[in-house]
């Protein structure tokens, strides 16, 4: 097994371009976060000074202490004056500063007389008493930072993260619908939620983090090459093959990181197209299939996982491989050094402090510890590296969401809206999805205040579009849609949408109260107002009757009702809008004639003084119009009341009406 | 400034409160958004069963798992060896002593490697310890570090369980490291698979009365997030507690053998730390559970949120809810953070009490060695020696007594998963007898049916549907039409009475061979986003291009199939949205034709028609009608006219049955009523 996935890693058959990520894309990323880090930048900044703070204290703490506790304690050496000042001793215990100039060093601890200078058992008992109170208060701060900091920068993190989400949401809720019919919700869903998380680690793991490791580096490469510059040349000399590995690998791991997440992306659309559709999976028996391609999916999923890390792993391998060398030859190097006695390279200029003049056993443990810090540093490097790499991708994957432009935008100084609307017009509209394929072409239809418009046609003939240019979910290819002679595009599109309520052919509702799903769309609208608006759709004698009346919970997508029921609900949404245009996408479809005839009765009282539109089949609602396009392949074919349009011998609104009373030929 | 270009991040600091009502806040923060997991509340007896079905598990695994273990045994040889090797290397090498020289005695496996080096030079003895570093350094990655590939991840526990399932890692690195890297990620991922493959395949199949009130979002939070913490269970309950006892007890025989005289009361007081963990977590567990079971539960509330606005986002746009909907997300969004927040204080805390039993106990034992230091019954040296050895023994008490509350966490996650496994689904169902082909119909007895929340939806149905007929069924909306035909595929169990096909009570029947025979087409139009081809062959899976066609031309699609660009192969977009609702609809109903089952249940096929492309559908439905069974549901006469047979309902009761003109002979006939007064109105 190990070896056919170790070949199949190496022999990854992708040879696709890596995603690029030359420096400027990075620093624009980067720079693209700055609107959601900003708010908490005080906070940021306020959590690495403390991590610092909290790491640079336990230091200091730990060098003191351990001086006190070890020589003092243990072995018996007099205090230093601020130890003394600090634990709250007398001068009985502190060393006699002459004597002892310089010598506080442990390695000249034997060279001491220890005739004056030992504290007695008693006394190095009280120091070690006061010491352990002193330990006491250090481990309640400590305690305390690890309790609070941990809680804070993970409360800094989610409010960016938060933001970022929100915007994120935000900008796909705003874009146009085109978007939305190629683009998958489980992809959407995996941008928002993990491509998004990224940004939490911008600041610490991904500036800070590799800075502080650079700096290791220098430091612990300075300070070998303080004993040896040749070692330190070794060094980086040995560092030349892991850098040349690392960017050999670099475009392989873009490219497995890129096609993880988008197996993960994959794997959860997969999931949310299932889900929705399991009453058709239900019904076709095609609970395997449905699970055999989520096994499928989930298994490239893994994979792709797998073999991105792969990646990563061989690639620290042999980077750790050749720095383990490095360390094993450097080691042996040392040895013979000591056993040579060879001078050390600086070692005579600090002589005065330690004794480092020739390759000795202190000089070789601080050495080799120096070394192999350093190298392991450079592997650190080299892993952090990899998942730089992935946080790009993933950073690239949430912003190029950020970064698509809804195609309907407000203009620069949109119009006020025109009030009262009297007149709502089309002027040869043209309108295509896609360009080989027009719906609308050239529409010219006015409807005033106060009249019922019912578009009529087969299914396909672009009606339902139609309407979405109405509401500016869509703008035309060509010519223009107005409000009483204003251009729709010339006012702002929250306007429009405040003005304009539909009942879908759709019914959408959402998993709420029945009164939530008919105030969805009027965040104002009074319980009296959603009543009334009920009463009207014909839906106040079924909403009743339910346990809970108005607050009876839906179920998803307001599965619980009838197809009629949901109906009348989603008029009741749009009536309870009050709004001066209504357009109803097939109200009656799924009513009963009583029902329906009851439903239009009210509308029309409803509705004088407003432009209202219907979209509809059936031939007691069209009767009900006052004029009736008929439309056919995208155009207006004829035009007129039911009555004008019956008189013409070979009409196709006619046509169409016989269809419907005849029925279909026995 | 446009609304879509506002600043982010501002719509997130403004309350939604106004257009969120009050109601729905409240409900949002008491149980999020579950409306059928809702006791989540587990007793610690349920919590080791949990634990114990995880387990279980790893049956599916044997040799990746015996794999495992192998590994990580072999690594712990090595630990064991290298201080020896360092020690040596100062003493004999660098200080040029004889080997032998000090009081501290080898431990036996030393032994081979002492003898091997008596008597070399110092350098001879550093060049046979580079090559065993080297040899060591190959196989293992020794002195080099570990492997593993854990990837940046967010803050909440959905974003992490990518790492939790792959991240995978070894304490080795050289081939060693890359064998036990590849056998852990493998590993953990076959254990997640397994259960959330388990998962999925279980909520396909929950019944259909279930599946109205179970949110998409909340089952891609459990499928994908909650299932990634079995391996974790697995581990904490078979391979973490052997090598902690394994290093412990190693710990203690070097202990015994190097250090013997040692006081034996340091280890007694150093293994206090295994109650002591015990017991100062112990009463926590049950608040562990809660609040990852909180964080859990707002997470998924948060993904139903994200899913719910972005699948319906025609709507949303069309009826101006952006905004709102924005709101609503940020706000579930906000309250999952703060749950994630909850979780991680609690976890917090627990740490820091451990860590405060922990800190008075170095405090003792340092003022005891200490004591003794100063008395000179030890040397200073020793301090190092004990203190280690004690930190040895702690680690190892610890992590033992800290075992029940790490299991906390995982299996409040786990609990969600088995919760959905456990529930009754259409597979209880499928232990019946098979019934073979069709041949003579349904026959309902008394039949009424009452939703878990009361309504009663039908009552004293008593109806035959015989093969060969085309039968509508008939009524005002709400009247039950729609319940009535889910009964026949046993999508709905009835509350009372019994359905027999063939003379066989559905009730003992396997659920796979009845579905088998029947093709439903539902109201809603549910198309997936793949190609017209694929759609089709959900119902068909090996349905040929001719029976496509078929099937196309009987529903009325081949013009619009054929005027797309590229046909059946044509991929539609989101929830089919690139088609008109009409031509939805076609597609799900060709997609009933395909199968050609003995039975078909058309709802309200011819809603969103216009009435030619109607009258061509009930013309070949009437024909296909010959040889088996064909229920429409329907409003339009011109539809129900051709019916053999017409059930007309309402409120839930059979009113009439028979075929139109005998139903329209009688004069005071509640169907004859209901179609005057359709006359009446169109």
């Amino acid at each position: 097994m190990i070896v056919k996935e170790l070949t199949a890693a190496l022999s990854s058959a992708d040879r696709t371009d890596p995603p690029a990520l030359g420096g400027r894309k990075l620093l624009r990323l980067a720079g693209r976060t700055w609107p959601f880090i900003r708010p908490m930048l005080l906070h940021v900044v306020t959590l690495l000074v403390a991590g610092a703070a909290s790491g640079l204290f336990m230091a200091v703490l730990f060098v003191v202490a351990a001086d006190v506790f070890f020589n003092k304690v243990l072995v018996g050496d007099k205090l230093q004056p601020v130890q003394a000042v600090l634990l709250g001793l007398d001068e009985t215990y502190v060393a006699d500063l002459l004597e002892d100039a310089g010598l506080d060093s442990s390695d000249e601890a034997d060279q001491r007389d220890d005739r004056q200078a030992a504290l007695s058992p008693e006394q190095r008992k009280t120091v070690r008493d006061r010491l352990v109170i002193w330990f006491a208060i250090g481990a309640v701060v400590v305690l305390g930072g690890l309790a609070t900091l941990p809680y804070y920068g993970t409360w800094v993190r989610h409010q960016i993260n938060q933001s970022l989400r929100v915007a994120m949401i935000g900008r796909a809720e705003r874009l146009s619908l085109k978007y939305h019919s190629h683009a998958r919700v489980g992809d959407a869903v995996f941008r928002v939620y993990q491509d998004s998380a990224m940004i939490v680690n911008l600041v610490e793991e991904v500036l800070v983090g590799p800075l502080v490791m650079l700096y290791t580096l220098v430091t612990g490469l300075l300070f070998i090459a303080f004993f040896s510059p040749s070692m330190a040349l070794a060094c980086i000399a040995g560092a030349v093959p892991m850098v040349w590995l690392t960017l050999r690998f670099t475009p392989r791991i873009r490219r497995r990181a890129a096609a993880n997440r988008r197996a993960n992306s994959d794997l959860t659309s997969r999931l949310q197209e299932a889900f929705t559709a399991l009453k058709v999976v239900k019904a076709n028996r095609a609970e395997g299939r449905i699970l055999n391609r989520f096994d499928r999916d989930s298994h490239r999923a893994l994979d792709a996982a797998y073999y991105f890390r792969l990646e990563m792993v061989l690639l620290s391998a042999l980077v750790m491989g050749l720095g383990g060398f490095f360390i094993i030859a450097t080691e042996y190097a040392l040895v013979s050094w000591v056993l040579d006695q060879k001078e050390t390279f600086l070692g005579a200029l600090v002589a005065a402090f330690i004794g480092f003049t020739v390759w000795n056993i202190g000089a070789f443990n601080v050495a080799r510890d120096r070394i192999e810090e350093t190298v392991h540093t450079g592997f650190a490097l080299v892993r952090v590296w990899c998942m730089i790499q992935d946080f790009f991708i993933g950073l690239e994957r949430a912003f190029f969401l950020l970064d698509l432009e809804p195609d309907i935008v407000d203009v620069a100084e949109p119009a006020t809206f025109p009030a009262p609307i009297r007149r709502v017009a089309c002027h040869d509209v043209h309108f295509a999805y896609n360009t080989d394929a027009p719906v609308l072409r050239g529409i010219d239809l006015v409807a005033d205040a106060g009249t019922i418009t019912a578009v009529v046609g087969g299914t396909g003939a672009g009606k339902s579009t139609l309407m979405s240019l109405l509401l500016r979910l869509y703008d035309p290819d060509r010519g223009r849609v107005t409000f009483n002679d204003e251009d729709i595009r010339q006012l702002r599109v929250d306007d429009i949408r405040a003005n304009t309520a539909i009942a879908l052919q759709k019914n959408v509702l959402f998993a709420a109260s029945v009164a939530d799903n008919i105030g969805y769309a009027s965040a104002d609208a009074k319980r009296e107002d959603i009543e009334a608006a009920a009463t009207v759709a014909c839906a106040s004698e079924f909403i009743s009757a339910m346990k809970n009346g108005f607050d009876t919970e839906l179920g998803e997508r307001g599965g619980k009702l009838s197809t009629g029921q949901r109906q009348r609900l989603s008029i009741a949404r749009a009536i309870v809008r009050d709004t001066p245009v209504l357009i109803l996408d097939e109200p009656t479809a799924s009513l009963d004639a009583n029902t329906e005839s009851q439903l239009l009765r009210n509308l029309a009282e409803w509705g004088a003084e407003r432009v209202i539109f219907l979209i509809t089949h059936r031939l007691s609602t069209i009767r009900n119009a006052h004029q009736i396009a008929f439309l056919e392949e995208g155009r207006i074919v004829e035009l007129g009341s039911h009555d004008g349009l019956m008189a013409r011998p070979h009409g196709r609104y006619r046509a169409f009406v016989e269809a419907e009373t005849t029925g279909a030929a026995a | 400034m446009s609304e879509a270009d506002a600043v982010p991040g501002a719509s997130a600091e403004q309350p939604g409160a106004e257009t969120l009502s009050r109601k729905e806040k409240r409900r949002l923060r008491l149980r999020f958004d579950d409306r059928i997991d809702t006791q989540t509340a587990i007793s610690s007896a349920e919590t080791v069963v949990l634990a114990g079905r995880c387990v279980k598990l790893l049956a599916q695994a044997k040799g990746l798992f015996a794999a495992k273990f192998l590994l990580a045994f072999g690594l712990i040889w090595p630990g064991l060896l290298l201080p020896w090797v360092a020690k040596i290397v100062t003493d004999n090498v660098l200080l040029e002593r004889p080997i032998g020289d000090t009081e501290v005695r080898f431990p036996p496996f030393m032994n081979p490697i002492i003898a091997f080096i008596d008597g070399m030079a110092p350098m001879e003895v550093m060049l046979f310890f580079a090559v065993m570093y080297g040899f060591l350094l190959l196989l293992m990655g020794t002195r080099a570090g570990g492997t593993g590939a854990e990837l940046f991840a967010g803050a909440d526990a959905a974003t992490q369980s990518e790492n939790r399932i792959s991240a995978g890692g070894s304490e080795a690195g050289g081939i060693w490291g890359i064998a036990e890297f590849m056998v852990n990620v493998r590993l953990t991922q076959r254990l997640a698979n397994a259960l959330r493959t388990r998962l999925f395949e279980r909520l396909s199949r929950l019944p259909m009365t279930t599946l109205d009130d179970k949110r998409i979002g909340d089952s891609i939070y459990r499928v994908l997030y909650d299932t990634p913490v079995v391996p974790e269970i697995c581990y904490l309950l078979t391979l973490n507690p052997f090598f902690i006892l394994l290093g412990g007890a190693i710990n203690l025989y070097l202990i015994d053998y190097s250090y013997s005289h040692v006081a034996p009361e340091l280890i007694w007081v150093a293994w206090c730390a295994f109650p002591a963990a015990f017991i100062t977590t112990f009463p926590a567990s049950a608040l562990v559970r809660r609040t990852n079971q909180a964080k859990r539960a707002a997470g998924a509330a948060t993904t139903n949120a994200m899913e719910e606005t972005l699948d319906n986002v025609y709507a949303v746009q069309s009826l101006g809810g952006m905004k709102r909907e924005t709101e609503r997300f940020a706000q579930r969004s906000r309250e999952s953070f703060l749950r994630e927040r909850f979780a991680l204080a609690v976890g917090i805390l627990l740490l820091v009490l451990v860590l405060i039993a922990m800190v008075a106990a170095a405090i003792y034992i340092t003022i005891v060695i200490s004591d003794n230091i100063i008395d000179d019954v030890m040397s200073p040296g020793d301090f190092f020696v004990l203190f280690g050895m004690y930190y040895g023994i702690v680690e190892t008490a610890v992590g033992i007594g800290s075992f029940w509350i790490k299991l906390q966490d995982p299996v409040a996650a786990v609990r969600r998963v088995f919760f959905f496994l456990d529930h009754s689904s259409d597979d209880d169902h499928c232990v019946g007898a098979a019934i073979g082909k069709i041949e003579r119909g349904f026959t309902l007895d008394n039949v009424a049916f009452a939703y878990p929340d009361g309504r009663q939806a039908l009552d004293k149905v008593n109806v035959d549907l015989p093969m060969g007929e085309l039968v509508a069924i008939v009524g005002p909306t709400g009247s039950g039409k729609t319940t009535l035909a889910y009964l026949l595929p046993a999508f709905l169990r009835p509350t009372a009475g019994r359905i027999a096909v063939d003379g066989r009570s559905l009730a003992d029947l396997d659920v796979n061979s009845l579905r088998e025979q029947i093709a439903y087409v539902f109201q809603e139009h549910l198309l997936l986003s793949e190609s017209i081809r694929d759609n089709l062959r959900l119902a068909k899976v090996d349905a040929t291009d001719a029976e496509i066609e078929r099937a196309l031309a009987a529903a009325a699609c081949l013009d619009f199939v054929r005027a797309l660009p590229n046909g059946v192969d044509t991929v539609l977009g989101q929830s089919g949205d690139t088609l008109s609702v009409g031509q939805q609809q076609r597609l799900c109903i060709a997609r009933g034709l395909i199968r050609n089952t003995p039975v078909l249940i058309l709802d309200e096929p011819t809603a969103a028609l216009d009435p030619s492309t109607e009258n061509d559908l009930v013309r070949a439905l009437r024909a296909s009608a010959k040889g088996r069974l064909v229920v429409v549901i329907a409003h339009r006469l011109s539809t129900i006219r051709h019916a053999d047979r017409i059930v007309f309902l309402d409120g839930g009761r059979v009113r009439d049955v028979g075929d139109h003109d005998t139903l329209m002979a009688n004069a005071d006939g509640p169907y004859r009523r209901f179609v005057e007064l359709q006359g009446s109105s169109a």
